[in-house]
């Protein structure tokens, strides 16, 4: 028998390794995307003898997206909004108590015991009957009006969604969890020696935060950043996520995609964004 | 001599004062040590900011929970009673008696934690065999197969829906559990892509020494992830088992659309359905004061076992955090 090269009985191994994932792939995304894709330009109809997809081309699409537009313009542009003000709440609201878990003081096992519970609660069901219980409200809001302060003053979009925001502010904060997680993972990669010898060095905390802490974290305020948008878009508050069903079909996959493409547009720009901002950081840095 | 003296004499005062005004000045510092702290970062102030943050932030996670427990040992004159607001007069139990009927508890939960244990089990070991091929072996074609991942990563569970619910109904599989559980046995599943990329970042950080220590005895592939690599992984399994599972366990979305009609339903579903119910009532009907805490009875019912496992393994999990890195 001949005997393999080693570099192939490792392409072996590790194809091995991978073969469940990528048949899954397949099986799980693959097929259910272009299926999904398929389905969205046709008029599909569920019979006793099978499916039947009739072609209609972009119809569809057109109807959503210009002919019946409430569910999309209705529904979803307050939600982008809500959204665009709610990401950087999350990110620096998880950043900085991350950074102060961080820290040594009596009780922190206690604290970050109580932190990671909105992990355990934050998905499904549990978190939609606290808003309708309207727990998740800020109390002095509607003590000292300030909503009818912000509608007055600002464009109407713009101020439903601060409104909205606002009355689940702390609802917001429950969302933090995972993100509280993945910094204070990401904090334990900055070695201590950094911080001892920028002490030795005269820094103070506050420039040691901007040059040493802030800098360090920029990879997982990244991560952060995609995952909080992917997990906003599967919120169950979601308008469209209830949209998609299986009364039809080939109009529930032609919305599936647009959104589909919408969130890819999103996290598009956010990246964007992110990136403006941080350059000069990382040319000041480096 | 005389003025020898008295410039003595001056200079004993000068230095009189000056270690006067140095001692007031150690005691400044002292005062502004314990305060602010030599570093910003152990005085006083800075403490009590910290901790005044921090528990304002504890009582916001922990206050619904309270709010829960409470409206729902409440009975009928203490709900209607606005005096009582927080702690009630007695401890009724009846309204979780009358949730814990309507959940069909005992069953559900057997069904909930059987088919949960299931899904977490399988998707935290495919998803670490997974996670290490993408880490540390070679395989062909392996950039586009990460681009896949973070592919897998981002698209909504909408978009792939569909074209399961055809397929399950299809192989007859409409109100039965395999297609709960099938994906979870290939690596994916409720966030199946980002358990593969933390295994992924974990087995990343390891070195690499016992990895080539193992080889060089003559161990196979299989027996360095068996014997050498999955024990490494302890903290990373934890965390991912704990995500899995309670995620998996509040899930309603995969349950509520492939298990439209089955007679017996997890509990994450049952609760939604009795949710619903109670919507449609007031609807018709009107609130009664019993709708509050019989939802609050049901959610109780629901978080109470991952809330139990977490009690049991937060050490191991906040850990496991630390260690996992979670990310490079």
């Amino acid at each position: 028998m001949k005997r393999l090269s080693a570099k192939a009985v490792r392409n072996i191994e590790g194809s091995l390794f991978i073969a469940p994932w990528v048949v899954g792939f397949f099986v799980f995304m693959a097929f259910p995307i272009f299926y999904s894709l398929y389905m969205s330009f046709h008029r599909v109809q569920v019979l006793a003898t099978g499916i039947e997809a009739n072609f209609v081309g972009f119809d569809l699409y057109k109807s959503i997206l210009f002919e019946n537009g409430s569910v999309l313009y209705n529904d979803l542009i307050p939600f982008l909004s809500e959204a665009v003000i709610m990401l950087p709440i999350i990110i620096i609201f998880s950043l900085l108590i991350a950074i102060i878990l961080n820290q040594r003081f009596p009780g922190r096992l206690a604290f970050r015991m109580i932190f990671f519970l909105p992990v355990i609660f934050t998905t499904g069901r549990v978190i939609l009957e606290f808003i309708a219980q309207g727990e998740g409200g800020l109390d002095f809001l509607s003590r000292y009006n300030v909503n009818s302060f912000i509608a007055t003053r600002l464009p109407e979009l713009w101020a439903n969604a601060i409104i909205t925001v606002l009355e689940s502010f702390i609802l917001i904060l429950w969302y933090s969890g995972v993100q509280i997680l993945l910094f204070l993972a990401g904090r334990q990669t900055i070695p201590s020696s950094i911080y001892e010898a920028s002490r030795i060095d005269g820094a103070n905390p506050w420039e040691t935060f901007w040059k040493i802490t802030l800098p360090g974290m920029i990879p997982f305020i990244f991560l952060n950043l995609i995952y909080t948008v992917v997990d906003l878009f599967t919120f169950p508050t979601n308008p469209i996520i209830a949209k998609v069903n299986s009364s039809n079909y080939g109009l529930s996959s032609a919305l599936a995609w647009i959104y589909f493409m919408i969130i890819l547009a999103f996290l598009g720009v956010t990246l964007l964004v992110f990136h403006r901002i941080t350059r000069s950081y990382r040319v000041v840095n480096s | 001599m005389g003025v020898g003296n008295a410039a003595t004499h001056t200079d004993k005062k000068v230095i009189r004062r000056k270690w006067k005004w140095n001692r007031n000045g150690t005691v400044l510092r002292k005062t502004k040590y314990a305060l602010l702290g030599k570093e910003a970062d152990q005085g006083l102030l800075f403490k009590l900011f910290i901790y005044v943050i921090l528990i304002d932030t504890a009582y916001i996670y922990l206050n619904p929970l309270f709010f829960m427990i409470s409206t729902m040992v409440k009975d009928a004159s203490d709900l209607v009673d606005p005096a009582v607001n927080w702690v009630p007069r007695v401890i009724y139990l009846g309204t979780l008696q009358e949730a814990w009927v309507m959940l069909d508890y005992a069953k559900s939960f057997f069904l909930s934690t059987g088919l949960t244990l299931a899904i977490a089990a399988s998707q935290t070991l495919l998803c670490a065999v997974a996670g290490y091929a993408f880490a540390r072996l070679e395989f062909p074609l392996k950039t586009f197969w990460m681009f896949c991942l973070l592919l897998t990563f981002i698209v909504p569970p909408q978009l792939t829906i569909l074209p399961m619910l055809l397929a399950a109904s299809e192989l007859g599989w409409i109100n039965k559990l395999y297609p709960l559980l099938l994906p979870a046995l290939f690596g994916h599943g409720l966030k199946g892509a980002l358990f593969v990329i933390i295994f992924r970042q974990f087995f990343g950080t390891q070195p690499k020494d016992l990895e080539e220590a193992a080889r060089i005895d003559g161990a196979n592939v299989f027996k360095v992830f068996y014997k050498v690599m999955l024990p490494l992984a302890r903290p990373a399994i934890i965390v991912v088992f704990l995500f899995s599972f309670v995620w998996n366990w509040n899930d309603s979305y995969y349950p509520g659309m492939y298990l439209i009609n089955a007679q017996d339903v997890p509990l994450s579903l049952g609760m939604s359905k009795i949710s619903a119910g109670i919507e449609a009532r007031i609807a018709e009907n009107g609130p009664t004061v019993f709708d509050e805490p019989i939802k609050m009875a049901t959610s109780f019912l629901m978080i109470l076992p991952p809330l139990v496992l977490y009690m049991f393994t937060q050490r191991y999990f906040v850990e496991g955090v630390e260690r996992t890195g979670l990310v490079e």
